[in-house]
């Protein structure tokens, strides 16, 4: 089905060939009546001698003898047709189409929000006042403003109103431009600008492939101004990210780690906590915990009963514990979060901790599943959880279900954000560990503006442009009438 | 008789089940509408009298009784009749033509036959049935005894229509069966070959022999043209191969040929004394014998 074309509001095929197909279909039965023709049938008539031949009475031209229920075969037949021909109403053309998502959570309050509102006014009023697009204003949930209440009132009193004090989803955003584009059906091709401060408040796990599923194109993110100094050149992502990472290293001071290992036991996991901000302290061995407290122990090797009770003590005392697989005994299975252990050895594939983040190399895993109030932080391929975490006093356990140090985990590249995000189970979601304040970075504001071309074709987009698609209602009128037809040819023969 | 409304139809008739419920009911309906029996003849003896009624013919009144006691009285006499009598009935192919809703030509010269010879048996004379069809067929002589009747409502309940039959074989041998001074009532739609000539000369012949000849010729509205049927083929019963396209509706030469031929067949009958009576099916029987009697008899 191509594009409308220029001028009015019109009824385009997807398959014209059934649409014709049916018309003359329609007209079997219409052809049947009239053209079969055939001597009638003779009578007695014992005074024929007095009878003059009247040749045109030879033959008999058949009429049709039932008008309605031919009609309903007709209509049923190019019903079915113009069906099959995927019919859709296209308005008339619009040409490009915006999408405006309007952010009004807490980060916008200050000189954002009017901004933002004066952006969007920009965006989906003409000079008339006339929307030519459609709005979405989200927070945590996102809502689509009807187009007939896209006006100059509506942004006034947007404008008047001041933002919410919640936080945002961007992923409620991206997930509600499929529908706001199902509304565009004049459009030859769509834009969409999100008009935000961005916060990593609004940031949550799988963002990126969830992006990419939402649109096509790239977003128009407009810079509105944040509460903190905006980068000196707003355009470059290289110097955002460099100022991002600056306020970054100025807000956290390195954190302090344990590998609780034997021998040559952490050799690989030290180095790669390191990696992440860590700074990180390797025991001598598993007979004795230092003095020296951390806020994460990492136990890769089975441990003395007093250091699995004073790891226990630690915990509660508000640092966060990880046990690997190869370190449960019988002290520490008490603490862990997991229920039904039991080691495999088979290779279970590769760990999921969120839909970005996947390792492969694992050699082994356990069975059974997380304890009551655990929550899973990771799973292997097949869904199966391969890490929990609880909370225990005011601190946590983690516990890994693979050898953190076995098969080829260690040498993945992933494996110092594996820690990490090991190292944070009992935190809520995968964003970094600032807080929800703090300014997307340069490569966040990058996977949330996306690729691709600014303007999206609406071909490309599915539902946007293609008006309102017939051939279902055809069909089911067809049906209806099929009913119809059943039920008069019933009543005909049994009257 | 009062009204016509109180003959019933032949299609109801035909409902009445067996033939001699259907001849005494005809027979019943025809005796309400008569003035007075059409086979009163001579060689009657004197029974009883009785009150002159209106409508009793003259001749019977007893003007000595009158003369006596100032009052009209009527002789009546019982009849006693030597009349033979039979009725011949056209049992060929064209017979069984029914037209649109009516009884077949067959089935109303049944009822027809059969109420006269419930009739006439009932006057004393002895009648005997032939019919022909398939072929000619003298199915019962004349008698007159009780059970007769039966027997001739039997033969009639079995006629079958079939075949072109020739009348003026029939009539032949009813004559050759029967002392002279007889009567022949035939039952026929008249549709001959030869347009009538050779029905016409046997006729003659029963004449000269002093028979009475009564034809009742039966047809339906569509043969006469009153309810012609619309276009089509048609073909003759008779002569099922010979099929002609046609549109007797839309032909007014129809009805005036079918009119001729009878016309000119009527006037040869009427011709050598016999006695044509034109009957439909669309009329009852009752109805028909009884305006026929009273034409007979003169009344209006």
């Amino acid at each position: 089905m191509g594009q409308p074309p220029a001028g009015g509001a019109v009824i385009a095929f997807a398959a014209p060939a059934f649409l014709v197909a049916g018309l003359l279909a329609a007209l079997v039965p219409v052809a049947l009546h009239l053209i079969r023709r055939r001597p009638p049938s003779s009578a007695p008539l014992p005074t024929q001698r007095f009878l003059t031949e009247d040749a045109r009475n030879a033959v008999r031209v058949s009429r049709p003898t039932d008008l309605l229920l031919l009609a309903l075969r007709m209509l049923l037949l190019a019903l079915a047709g113009a069906a099959l021909a995927r019919p859709a109403w296209l308005p008339a053309p619009e040409g490009t189409s915006e999408i405006v998502l309007l952010d009004r959570g807490a980060a916008m309050s200050g000189g954002a929000w009017a901004r933002a509102v004066g952006e969007a006014r920009r965006a989906l009023l003409d000079a008339e006042g006339s929307a030519r697009g459609e709005l979405v204003v989200f927070d945590t949930a996102a809502t689509h403003v009807p187009r007939r209440r896209v006006t100059p009132a509506l942004f006034d009193s947007l404008a008047a109103a001041r933002p919410s004090s919640d936080r945002v989803d961007y992923a409620a955003a991206l997930r509600s431009i499929r529908g706001a584009s199902r509304e565009l059906r004049g459009a030859d091709s769509v834009r969409v600008t999100m008009l935000t401060v961005p916060r990593w408040g609004g940031w949550s796990a799988g963002m990126a492939p969830l992006r990419r599923a939402a649109w096509p194109g790239a977003l128009a993110m407009p810079e509105l101004g944040a509460a903190r100094p905006a980068p000196a050149d707003p355009a470059s992502a290289d110097s955002a990210s460099t100022d991002a990472t600056a306020a970054d290293s100025a807000d956290d001071a390195p954190r302090r780690a344990m590998v609780v290992a034997s021998g040559r036991g952490g050799q690989f996991a030290a180095p790669a906590l390191e990696a992440t901000g860590w700074r990180v302290a390797r025991t001598p061995g598993v007979d004795a915990l230092p003095t020296e407290g951390a806020g994460l122990y990492v136990v890769l090797a089975r441990t003395a009963p007093a250091v699995a009770a004073e790891l226990r003590r630690r915990a509660e005392g508000g640092a966060t514990v990880v046990v690997a697989r190869d370190a449960v005994t019988e002290e520490v299975r008490g603490m862990i979060p997991w229920t039904g252990f039991a080691l495999d050895d088979r290779a279970p594939g590769g760990i999921f901790l969120d839909p970005e983040l996947r390792i492969d190399g694992a050699s082994n895993g356990v069975r059974g599943r997380p304890a009551e109030g655990a929550r899973v932080i990771a799973a292997w391929d097949d869904g199966r959880p391969a890490a929990s975490a609880i909370s225990l006093g005011r601190g946590c356990v983690v516990f890994a279900g693979t050898d953190l140090e076995g098969g080829g985990l260690p040498f993945s590249a992933s494996f110092p954000r594996l820690l990490d995000r090991l190292g944070r189970g009992c935190e809520s979601s995968a964003a970094p560990s600032a807080d929800a304040d703090r300014p997307l970075d340069a490569g966040a504001r990058a996977v949330l503006r996306g690729e691709g071309p600014a303007v999206v074709a609406a071909s490309a987009v599915e539902g946007a442009g293609g008006g309102v698609q017939l051939g279902r209602w055809l069909m089911a009128a067809a049906l209806a009438v099929a009913l119809i037809e059943t039920f008069v040819a019933y009543r005909r023969r049994t009257a | 008789m009062s009204a016509s409304a109180d003959f019933l139809p032949p299609r109801l008739l035909e409902r009445l089940g067996g033939l001699e419920i259907v001849a005494k009911t005809v027979v019943r309906g025809f005796q309400a509408g008569i003035h007075r029996s059409p086979l009163r003849g001579a060689g009657e003896d004197f029974a009883k009298h009785r009150d002159y009624q209106q409508g009793d013919d003259l001749r019977y009144l007893d003007w000595k009784l009158y003369a006596r006691t100032d009052r009209l009285y009527v002789r009546e006499f019982e009849e006693r009749s030597n009349l033979q009598a039979y009725l011949v009935v056209d049992a060929s192919a064209s017979m069984d033509y029914a037209g649109e809703g009516g009884v077949s030509k067959l089935r109303y010269a049944t009822y027809a036959a059969a109420a006269l010879a419930h009739l006439m048996m009932g006057a004393g004379d002895a009648v005997g049935l032939a019919s022909f069809g398939a072929e000619p067929r003298l199915l019962a002589g004349p008698r007159s005894r009780r059970g007769h009747l039966h027997d001739l409502l039997l033969n009639l309940e079995r006629l079958k229509a079939g075949g072109s039959g020739d009348v003026a074989d029939v009539l032949d041998r009813v004559g050759s069966a029967m002392p002279r001074g007889g009567r022949v009532v035939l039952f026929s739609d008249l549709l001959e070959e030869d347009d009538g000539a050779a029905l016409a000369a046997a006729c003659g012949r029963l004449r000269a022999r002093g028979d009475e000849v009564i034809v009742l010729r039966v047809l339906t509205p569509e043969e006469s043209g009153e309810a012609a049927p619309g276009a089509g083929l048609y073909f003759d019963p008779e002569h099922p191969a010979r099929v002609l396209p046609a549109a007797p509706r839309q032909d007014p030469g129809y009805v005036r040929r079918v009119g001729a031929y009878y016309a000119s067949l009527a006037d040869r009958l009427r011709e050598r004394g016999v006695e044509y009576v034109p009957l439909s099916t669309a009329t009852p029987v009752e109805e028909a014998l009884v305006a026929w009697v009273n034409r007979r008899r003169g009344a209006p």
